[in-house]
């Protein structure tokens, strides 16, 4: 069965999304660390059935708590599945660190930029276009709470490609 | 001038300048490089930990570890 590992940052809605997806109710809350270990559920893509994995937040892959060290034991597990990084929006440079950190491990990756509507609450410009043009993979602003860009999101993860570091700091320039 | 993170004071800004080898790529992912500015927003008592902001974000910061970043608070 395909796998998808949803990774991020502690506290920028995995769990959100995978309550979405899935339909199976896990806990969410404003803190981070509400996930410590992960969370199997399974959602229909494509008319094919694959598992979703709810991975917990992780600032990078160095392990440095048990929590972390799950989230990267996972990403090694499954080398083959595709990774569904969300990334808080507003707090951009912060997220990128980690999904640079994915991308170079070779994942086929898809970035979602969830909290949209509170970086735009808060003027924070971000030209997505420009952003997938540069990491070279689908990037999706999203709102998870209120599901918005969760279709496009679905759609994009079959689409979902894998890139290189050396072609990101090419294109960087 | 330069000061440890955890000789800051309430909402006292800076310049980080050197993060012990060490942990510097423990906390890289966390935004806290050499160059980026923060403001201590909290500070726990009891060598608690410091919470910083740094690029837009809230991050807090164990006390052993924000001892091991020096930061430029300028005069």
């Amino acid at each position: 069965m395909k796998r998808i590992l949803l990774m991020g940052n502690p506290n920028v809605g995995k769990s959100v999304f995978f309550n979405r997806l899935t339909g199976v109710n896990v806990i969410a809350s404003n803190y981070a660390g509400t996930t410590v270990d992960y969370t199997k559920g399974y959602m229909c893509l494509e008319g094919e059935d694959v598992e979703l994995i709810d991975v917990p937040g992780t600032f990078s892959l160095e392990a440095k708590d048990k929590a972390e060290e799950v989230a990267v034991k996972m990403l090694d597990e499954y080398n083959d599945s595709v990774v569904i990084c969300v990334l808080d929006a507003s707090k951009l440079e912060r997220g990128l660190y980690l999904a640079l950190e994915i991308i170079e491990k070779c994942h086929p990756v898809v970035i979602a930029l969830n909290m949209w509507d509170d970086t735009m609450v808060k003027n924070i410009e971000v030209d997505v276009a420009k952003l997938a043009s540069i990491l070279g993979v689908p990037t999706v602003p999203t709102v998870a709470i209120t599901g918005e860009g969760l279709k496009e999101l679905v759609s994009s993860i079959g689409d979902a490609s894998s890139a290189t570091i050396e072609a990101i700091i090419g294109r960087v320039s | 001038m330069e000061k440890k993170l955890t000789e800051m004071v309430f909402d006292e800004e800076g310049t980080v300048k050197e993060i012990a080898e060490d942990f510097r790529v423990q906390i890289a992912g966390m935004g806290i490089r050499k160059g980026k500015k923060v403001k201590v927003t909290t500070r726990q008592p009891m060598k608690g930990p410091i919470v910083i902001e740094i690029g837009s974000a809230n991050t807090s910061v164990g006390y052993a570890l924000a001892d091991k970043v020096i930061v430029d608070v300028g005069d």
